[in-house]
């Protein structure tokens, strides 16, 4: 049987085709609800419940709401934020994966085990000991300081995705590499970096998109309106008693745009790896 | 055939190079997050721990009192029972989407995107992958209007497809709302272990799938004996993850039910928060926190033991 | 093969310059009054403080009110951090309690404004029903003897009916409980869920509580709320209310399906008319006002009763570390005149201190009388769950059950007893 015949489009593979977009379709359901809720007025909504459509696009709600909230400014924060964090927190996924995973030191168990705690712990116990610590420093109200926290407790994650990844790097490489006379850091850099690159990009998204829709810590220390997130400013829509559902669905339709964005134009280095084959 | 699946070639011949010399210098390399995570981690960690052996609301002065508030929550049965939870919520937060990510991972990179263009799987995964970009407030809102009781869009749809029997009060009947919610959780889960698989499967040589399918070998098979062996790491690393984030988990399931109906998806790790920040007592929360890490990190050492003791078996 | 680091280093330095730019710590100048609330701006509230900001503005030239909205849920999380830091504001909208402003009020956070008070008359303005949740002890206890705060709004709940059902189905509008009673079976016959409610939020446990309130009296509401006796969680006014609540969902007065709904869920099928009634606070009822188009509706309050659920509203209040002390009481003054009170009922507010004669619409004037009816009864009662922090979770789990039928009311009540004696062990400690 020749590769060519392999690859034709039975009706097998059509079968999943359609049962993968079927399912694609389902998990997109609720955004599709989050649509049609974004554009009611909130008299519509109310009169009618969620499901019903819209009767036209209501958009004086969201421009009332990009005002009263300054979004644009949000926006701008939530970028410095999350794109700082992703990449610093690669960039130390790397080191720290570069002695764990290929250099293997001794004690790599323990070690992960304490870096690991970034995610084993609860997050609320972060709450009183850095507000005391970032109000000493000055660092208080301050974008820098959600940046430090996310990069230390993403790179948890990377460093041990990572890690895993590059203790199965195959160690001919390496041997040769070092036999041409390349120092460690040249190995870790034309040689790891680039082979662990679909890595390195999932993490880089994950990272990314995870600190933008960080809610939590940035509430906590992000105190003035002019640091804050977009989460943090979606939080006004949710009163103690009342929401406003569908500008809360309009708000979170825009500010979810760019996370997307961001995927879709990220997403190309998931995919596009050099593989260890091809390195050779 | 079977042997070269089994054993992928590049594992077969393998000795160790890197020697103890190595071992001291190659730790340099940790000391930039080595300083951070001692000071965004590991201190605040030990804090906690000073302040579970007090009473405090959060600001003035702890008062010491000792191992109090562990032996009231030793002593908690809410807490302790609510732990049931917690096993489904690892069923439905990790074994079932690190599962699922497995196999539409596998069918995306090797038949989609072999059939019909990488693009095309593409697009597919960026659909999953979804559910994890949607603040989960928002995600929870919608999610309240589908199983909405009487006119949820659930409901409506099993009656006009005539299956009204099968109508539920899908988070009110506390029989069912456990279930209903890991069904959401599912659905904003799969997307992480997907795209990590994914990116795993390009570490794959395709030479491996070639000669497997030059030789005959079914899809199934190449699943199973190429695929799963080569994105191992991964493997371990999202239900390693997910685990801890699912016994960690209240946020997504106070939004969905606060814990309802009548406590019937009520988690332990939500008592923490609660004497936290609504209590206001930080002591008795952060002996919560103490107790959920350990339980965490006593999971992570046994995880981490085993896969080390597998990676070196293949090296 | 480089470019990817060059690039990723260029956007990280970028990143950091323009994170730490325009970050600095905002002191609060003698000429910048700091104020925070979270009141959306169509709301009544929001109406009125902004034209209290403006009035400030004109009546202290040189003055600038440096205004920011904040989240409910970031004021109630971080308030206490806040406010011990140097980025406190000079004034905000705290929400009255003992777990909120009594909670401050203990911590020495706050500024004891009880000589501003009397010396602005505020005391003579809020009859004393208010005036007991914005006084608190040492201990953090409501109704105590020193001023924190200031109401400018109250708010209770009321039963907001549709009069279009209500004709529809040719039902009396009940003035007493027996009505009231009859009025719901007579929908329900005819397959009409009465009242609209929220099991997984506060509608239910309000439900519940305005049952034992209708068997109570204003020592029985001290002792539940301010710790004055010891409360039975099994006397007659419970386990009349736990019943009863048990009865009324078996009797389909509220629907057993409203056990996960939600307070949103409930005021938007009620606006849909899809309810003949919904018993719920005045907080909805400017958005009724301006959402309700197909039908009339109207309101009364809960028949035979003398005390029915409400208290101030939120309050004002001043931090201890706040620069402009001086200030934000002169703004608190502008808030508690004629002319705001007002403007504050006129978009749908319950104002504390508004002339009734200054309210044109007909139905804001109702608002404001039926409260005047309750204040002068000595009639709000407060909410259930006041008494302990996390309470609310307690009584809504309880509701819960008593809908789904998984516990008696015997029980639910013991489930309500236990967390409640556990807070009053640490009361003062």
């Amino acid at each position: 049987m020749s590769s060519v015949t392999v690859r034709r489009r039975t009706p097998g593979a059509y079968a999943l085709l359609v049962s993968l977009i079927v399912l694609a379709l389902v998990m997109l359901l609720p955004f599709v609800i989050i649509a049609v809720n974004a554009f009611k007025t909130p008299a519509e909504y109310s009169a009618h419940g969620p499901l019903s459509l819209p009767k036209g696009l209501y958009l004086q709600g969201l421009k009332d709401f990009w005002q009263r909230v300054d979004f644009g400014g949000k926006l701008v924060n939530s970028v410095i934020i999350s794109g700082s964090v992703a990449v610093l927190a690669v960039i130390l996924s790397v080191l720290n994966a570069y002695a764990l995973g290929i250099g293997r030191i001794r004690g790599r168990v323990s070690i992960m085990v304490v870096l690991l705690l970034a995610n084993t712990m609860p997050q609320e116990v972060l709450v009183y000991p850095l507000y005391f610590v970032s109000k000493k420093v000055g660092l208080y109200d301050t974008r820098i300081s959600v940046i430090i926290i996310f990069t230390a407790i993403q790179s948890a994650f990377g460093t041990y995705l990572l890690s895993s990844v590059l203790s199965s790097f195959p160690r001919e490489i390496l041997e040769a590499a070092r036999m041409d006379g390349a120092g460690r850091l040249r190995i870790l850099w034309r040689i790891v970096v680039p082979i662990s690159r679909p890595t390195l990009g999932v993490l880089f998204v994950l990272f990314f998109i995870w600190t933008w829709n960080e809610f939590f810590l940035p509430l906590i220390f992000l105190i003035s309106n002019e640091n804050q997130t977009v989460p943090v400013a979606l939080g006004v829509l949710q009163g103690q008693r009342l929401m406003d559902a569908t500008m809360t669905s309009s708000s979170a339709l825009l500010g979810i745009i760019p996370a997307i964005v961001f995927f879709l134009i990220f997403q190309r280095t998931l995919t596009r790896g050099i593989t260890v084959g091809s390195a050779n | 055939m079977t042997q070269t699946l089994s054993a992928p070639p590049r594992t077969a011949t393998r000795k160790p190079i890197v020697r103890r010399r190595d071992g001291i210098s190659y730790a340099v390399y940790l000391v930039p997050s080595g300083v951070l995570f001692v000071g965004i981690i590991l201190v605040p960690f030990l804090m906690n721990i000073g302040f579970s052996l007090t009473t405090w609301d959060g600001i003035g002065k702890p008062r010491w009192i000792g191992l109090q508030n562990y032996t009231k929550l030793f002593s908690d049965g809410d807490f302790w029972a609510s732990f049931e939870h917690n096993i489904a919520l690892v069923i439905a937060m990790a074994i079932i989407p690190a599962a699922i990510g497995l196999v539409l991972a596998a069918a995306l990179f090797d038949v989609i995107g072999k059939r019909f263009g990488p693009r095309t799987a593409s697009i597919l995964r960026a659909c999953i992958y979804l559910p994890q970009v949607l603040p989960f407030a928002v995600a929870g809102i919608v999610w309240a209007w589908m199983l909405a009781p009487d006119n949820g869009a659930l409901n409506e749809t099993l009656k006009k497809i005539g299956l009204g029997s099968l109508r539920e009060d899908w988070l009110g009947d506390p029989k069912i709302a456990l279930y209903t919610v890991m069904g959401v959780m599912i659905w904003v889960q799969i997307g992480f272990p997907l795209i990590v698989f994914m990116a795993g499967l390009q570490r794959v040589d395709p030479s491996l799938y070639e000669a497997a399918e030059i030789d005959g070998a079914s899809w199934w098979r190449r699943f199973w004996y190429i695929t799963i062996p080569q994105i191992r790491p991964e493997l371990y690393v999202v239900l390693l993850i997910c685990t801890v984030a699912a016994i960690k988990t209240f946020d997504k399931i106070y939004i969905l039910t606060k814990g309802g109906p009548g406590g019937a998806t009520r988690v332990p790790a939500y008592l923490s928060w609660q004497n936290f920040f609504e209590k206001t007592q930080v002591g008795y929360g952060a002996a919560i926190a103490t107790v959920l890490t350990l339980i965490t990190v006593v999971l992570t050492v046994v995880f981490l033991r085993r896969q080390d003791r597998l990676e070196r078996a293949d090296a | 093969m480089f470019k990817t680091g060059k690039t990723l280093a260029a956007l990280t330095a970028g990143l950091l310059a323009l994170s730490a730019c325009g970050s600095g710590g905002s002191t609060s100048s003698p000429k910048e009054l700091k104020l925070w609330h979270y009141e959306g701006p169509d709301s009544a509230m929001g109406v009125a403080w902004n034209q209290a900001i403006k009035e400030f503005e004109q009546t202290h030239p040189g003055v600038k009110v440096k205004f920011e909205e904040k989240g409910f849920e970031q004021i109630q999380k971080t308030a206490p951090m806040v406010l011990n830091s140097k980025d406190a504001p000079d004034i905000l909208e705290y929400n009255k309690g003992n777990a909120t402003t009594g909670l401050l009020a203990k911590q020495g956070l706050l500024t004891d404004i009880s000589a501003e008070v009397t010396k602005r008359g505020w005391d003579k303005q809020l009859s004393p029903n208010i005036a007991e949740t914005a006084k608190y002890d040492a201990k953090g206890v409501m109704g105590g003897d020193k001023w924190y705060g200031v109401p400018n709004y109250a708010e209770y709940l009321q039963v907001f009916y549709n009069k279009k059902l209500f004709d529809k189905y040719g039902v009396k509008v009940p003035t007493t409980f027996e009505e009231f009673t009859a009025a719901m079976d007579a929908f329900a016959k005819k397959g009409v869920t009465p009242m609209a409610n929220g099991g997984a939020e506060y509608p239910a446990q309000q439900y519940l509580y305005q049952l034992a309130l209708s068997k109570a009296d204003r020592p029985w509401v001290d002792r539940f709320e301010r710790y004055t006796g010891k409360v039975d969680f099994h006397d007659p006014a419970w386990t009349y209310a736990a019943t009863t609540f048990a009865d009324w969902v078996k009797k389909g007065y509220i629907a057993k399906s409203s056990v996960s709904t939600k307070a949103e869920d409930a005021g938007t099928s009620f606006i849909s008319g899809k309810y003949p009634m919904f018993f719920s606070g005045s907080w909805w009822y400017g958005r009724f006002e301006k959402e309700i188009k197909t039908f009339d509706w109207d309101t009364f309050l809960w028949p035979g009763t003398k005390m029915t659920l409400g208290s101030s509203g939120n309050l004002w209040v001043v931090p201890k570390g706040s620069g402009n002390k001086q200030l934000a009481y002169d703004f608190i003054a502008i808030t508690m005149k004629k002319d705001i009170q007002n403007l504050l009922a006129n978009n749908g507010g319950v104002p504390v201190a508004a002339d009734p004669n200054g309210v044109t619409d007909p139905k804001n004037k109702k608002l404001i009388e039926n409260y005047q009816t309750l204040v002068s009864n000595d009639g709000l009662g407060f909410y259930p769950d006041w008494p302990a922090p996390g309470y609310y979770d307690v009584l809504v789990a309880g509701t819960q059950k008593l809908m789904n039928g998984t516990a008696a009311p015997n029980q639910v009540l013991d489930s309500f007893a236990k967390p409640y004696e556990e807070n009053l062990s640490t009361i003062g400690h």
